[in-house]
């Protein structure tokens, strides 16, 4: 370890540490933008410059991001100074920057609206027009590129060239009509990491197509969850109107909508970022629900469908139960504790690829797209290739949990239960039908290839036509309790 | 005065690379060979080790040509022989700075001569390749070059087994697409793997970590040229030329309004005056000296008051406030209009600075535009205090130092004429009107060149 001041404070800094990295782990954030802990370093936005006190009588300051930690280095982040050439900086950053933040989509939570209340806060110096450059230059299907409010940093080239490999940014031109720009040789939209430059962003640069001009984020909040995309189980943030700002006059379902998705870090699985398939979970879970618990088709009651599944499950002498891979680590251990010495149960294959999709690349995306196999697998067998070895011709019940199951595999004469939080046509032709909750409904934890369990928490409110599947075993046993049957029922 | 024009006596004193007439064939290789040419390198190679060849260097106290003259030994010895890395040597041929012409010079006539420089630096630092990044606007430059590279190959000077010394060097021509800031060597590197000619921070230093993260020497066209010369001299005879500080000779390319513009090979410390008024002719048409550039846009301008007791060499030129630069002299005769050659200066700083980083991206773009409401008479008196304080944000805080360059520039005009600019600003139009006061030599009476109206 190497001693250093920042500010007359002496700190710790471990040996190749930069000024920034030093004083970052020693908890002061040194501004910037352009100086990402992940990406290389450009040094290229110059508003993390410091002074150095020392013995010489000219100033000596350079940028942190660049600077390696010596013992005894004296910093000075907050002198005359070194304030005076980030006021300077900011000067120079804004100046062609439309500072349009009242219709600007990061306005927010933008790096450079911060760091200018904080650090320069003064009208523009400049009398003379901004230069122009292009707005709403479409980057890919999924980006929209304001040239306007550009700062150069290059976060998003870099990116593309260092994490997600695709090379796909470049700079073109020189001086302040420099411009970022698709590679002529490369495809942005194939990129599938492409929406962290929104995040990497700085400044309201990249934006992205869906959420622009959709709501402004102080509207929104975040709830920690875990994408449910594959195996890899990243761990993320789903945000979505915040209560308190609830829309009472327009679409009341844009207050449980999921308006965008950020990666929240998770060193142990998937550092700072996630693929573009966390992004549309939107896609994902706003399909048709089902809402609605049926008996052959007919509508009944939420409490009536349970109790006719219980008395199915009581009735069958060789049930067989498909388990959900995306059924979070609560609800497989209370599936196991209710029906493991009743039913034979083997774990399915809920989402398989879809045509086109990634199966696997060198950063985070796997070939298994259900979030919980492993944490299923611990306790149930997998379903085997050949179904028809699970489900015998002997099999009287199916209970199927979750999506992804062809009903025309289920051996003739059997009876059906099915658990399903979205609306499919196989679902009236079960004997019952008990909708259930969705991820973003409720809390749990997801164990991941690797075995590295993450926790959901719950973002909107459940329909009270709606069920846990946690809570629907629960009461699916309860009622075989009060069955006639109840001394055949094994406590375990 | 036209009679002193041409009465002036030729420069005097050593010339190392303008000592012979300039024929159709005095670039080739059987010309640069009869005039004892690849001597110094048949010495280097054959009678020292590679670490002796740096010495030598040192000890001639060669400095850099290009500018910013750093010791070029001591730039050689900081790369480890040895250390198991490659190491390149680049020779910088990207001369782009407006005023400078003395490379161009070198490489159409003496490309033997750079070439030779090249390959026994290469030499002493064991490099196996090195590169030579041209200008591209030079084509006679370029296609000199080619053919000098063409003729060692061909002569076994380049390539493997040089002289059958067992040493081996290949060189690799590459020209550049017509970017100022290429010049700069961090950006010519990154141009020279073929990313955008961006430079890059330090440290890490090119000597450490140059082309393609590997110990990298880049020396300016001259500084190579100047090898040779104290290979085959030797340090001590090269250092009795110039002054002792600064050894041996400077091209000097001069421009403007001057009587006979062109490149001059003047041994450091020849006084500055003399070089002005006798051996380039004086001013053009007889008009008064205003100021000087010495040393390419980059460097301080200098009044002809203050130019008067200084010489030629870096010395002389930093104890007058500016520097000797890459040596190109730009002469400014009195009636030239300060402000529009500041908006010149600062057209051509905004037209190349790279982008990269802000305070000069942004800063060039806002002087022009400045210097430009100014010259069409929208300035406000506040513009005077913001291109100075331009001028400072953009001081040291830059990438490269091009940024802190562009601002020396600018704030050393407003120096120098700030009431030119106030004059502009409050009337709306310029002290001279671009109208040079000469002697017609044709009528013999006073007129007005330039804007002839």
């Amino acid at each position: 370890m190497i001693e250093f001041f920042l500010d007359g404070v002496p700190m710790q800094a471990e040996e190749g540490q930069t000024v920034i990295q030093a004083a970052r782990a020693n908890g002061v954030d040194i501004p910037h933008f352009c100086w990402h802990p992940e990406l290389s370093v450009p040094g290229n936005c110059r508003i993390c410059m410091v002074e150095i006190e020392h013995d010489g009588t000219d100033p000596w300051f350079d940028i942190s991001c660049n600077m390696p930690v010596t013992a005894g280095l004296k910093v000075l982040l907050n002198s005359e100074l070194a304030k005076k050439i980030r006021k300077d900086t900011m000067a120079f950053i804004t100046l062609n920057h439309p500072v349009d933040c009242g219709i600007c989509n990061k306005s927010g939570e933008c790096t450079l609206q911060d760091y200018h209340y904080e650090h320069n806060g003064a009208a523009s110096l400049s009398r003379d027009p901004k230069t122009h450059a292009t707005k709403f230059f479409p980057l890919s299907d999924r980006i929209m590129l304001d040239n306007e409010r550009c700062i150069m940093c290059t976060l998003c080239v870099r990116f593309t060239h260092e994490v997600s490999k695709s090379h796909a940014l470049g700079a073109v031109n020189r001086g302040d009509h420099t411009l970022i720009r698709p590679a002529e040789d490369a495809n942005f939209n194939a990129d599938q990491y492409s929406d962290n430059v929104i995040d990497l962003c700085p400044v309201g640069a990249l934006l992205s197509r869906d959420l622009l001009d959709h709501s402004r984020v102080w509207y929104l909040q975040p709830t920690a969850s875990v994408c449910p995309g594959c195996e890899r189980g990243c761990s993320i943030d789903i945000w979505h109107r915040k209560h308190e700002w609830k829309l009472t006059a327009l679409d009341p379902r844009m207050n449980a909508s999921i308006d965008r998705v950020t990666p929240r870090e998770n060193p142990a699985v998937n550092g700072l970022w996630v693929c573009n398939k966390a992004r549309d979970l939107a896609h994902l879970f706003e399909r048709p629900r089902a809402e609605q618990a049926m008996q052959r088709g007919a509508a009944v009651e939420l409490s009536e469908g349970i109790a006719a599944a219980a008395r199915l499950i009581a009735t069958s002498r060789n049930p067989v139960a498909l388990v959900s891979s995306w059924g979070s680590n609560e609800e497989l251990a209370a599936f196991h504790a209710a029906f493991a010495q009743r039913l034979r149960a083997f774990v399915k294959v809920d989402h398989t690829p879809q045509p086109g999709e990634v199966l696997e690349d060198h950063l985070l995306i796997k070939p298994d797209k259900n979030p919980n196999r492993r944490g299923a697998l611990a306790l149930f067998p997998a379903l085997p290739d050949d179904v028809a070895q699970a489900l015998t011709p002997d099999t009287d019940l199916v209970l199927v949990w979750g999506e992804g199951f062809d009903g025309a595999l289920i051996p003739d004469g059997a009876r059906v239960i099915r658990l399903d939080a979205f609306a499919h046509d196989q679902n009236a032709g079960a004997d019952v039908f008990i909708p259930v909750s969705l991820q973003t409904e409720r809390s749990g934890h997801y164990t991941n290839f690797d075995g590295v369990v993450t926790a959901f928490s719950a973002c909107f409110p459940l329909k009270p036509s709606i069920a846990h599947a946690e809570s629907v075993f629960a009461s699916i046993i309860a009622a075989l309790w009060l069955t006639a049957d109840a001394a055949s029922v094994q406590l375990t | 005065m036209s009679d002193t024009v041409l009465t002036t006596a030729p420069l005097s004193g050593t010339k190392f690379f303008m000592n012979f007439p300039i024929t159709a064939t005095s670039h080739s290789l059987a010309d640069y060979k009869a005039r004892g040419g690849y001597q110094a390198l048949e010495k280097a190679l054959r009678e020292m080790q590679p670490a002796e060849v740096t010495k030598e260097v040192s000890a001639a106290g060669l400095l850099g040509h290009g500018g910013a003259a750093f010791p070029a030994g001591r730039k050689w010895g900081v790369v480890k022989l040895g250390d198991g890395e490659p190491h390149y040597v680049c020779m910088n041929a990207d001369e782009g700075e407006p005023g400078t012409f003395k490379d161009r010079w070198l490489l159409e006539h003496v490309p033997h001569l750079c070439l030779e420089g090249l390959i026994i630096g290469s030499y002493a630092l064991q490099g196996r390749h090195a590169f030579i990044y041209i200008r591209g606007e030079f084509d006679l430059s370029h296609r000199r070059m080619a053919d000098a590279i063409e003729e060692a190959y061909d002569a076994g000077l380049l390539g493997e087994n040089i002289l059958g010394t067992g040493y081996s060097c290949d060189v690799v021509l590459y020209r550049g697409a017509g970017s100022y800031v290429c010049g700069e060597a961090s950006a010519m590197l990154a141009s020279l793997e073929g990313k955008k000619g961006w430079p890059r921070n330090r440290p890490p230093r090119l000597t450490v970590k140059g082309l393609y993260q590997k110990p990298t020497v880049v020396n300016n066209v001259e500084t190579l040229a100047n090898v040779p010369v104290i290979i085959s001299r030797g340090a001590v005879e090269f250092k009795k030329v110039g002054t002792p500080k600064s050894p041996g000779t400077q091209m000097i390319s001069i421009s403007g309004h001057i009587a006979r513009p062109g490149v001059y090979e003047v041994e450091y410390g020849y006084p500055w005056q003399k070089f002005i008024y006798d051996d380039c002719g004086g001013m053009q048409g007889g008009a008064t000296l205003k100021c000087i550039i010495p040393g390419g846009v980059s460097t301080k301008l200098l009044s002809a008051k203050e130019m008067e007791p200084l010489t030629l060499d870096h010395n002389s030129a930093l104890a007058g406030g500016s520097q000797l630069g890459s040596g190109g002299m730009i002469v400014i005769a009195d009636g030239t209009c300060m402000v529009r050659l500041a908006q010149v200066i600062q057209r051509f700083y905004h037209h190349e600075s790279c982008g990269q980083c802000t305070p000069c991206r942004e800063g060039m773009g806002w002087m022009e535009r400045i210097l430009n409401r100014i010259v069409a008479g929208g300035g406000r008196p506040e513009d005077i205090d913001r291109l100075y304080q331009i001028s400072t944000a953009n001081d040291g805080t830059t990438i490269c130092s091009l940024g802190d360059s562009a601002g020396y520039a600018c704030s050393a005009i407003l120096d120098h004429y700030r009431e030119e600019f106030e004059y502009f600003i409050t009337h709306k139009r310029s002290m001279y009107d671009g109208r040079l006061v000469v002697d017609d030599p044709f009528s013999g009476t006073l007129a007005t060149t330039g804007a002839r109206a």
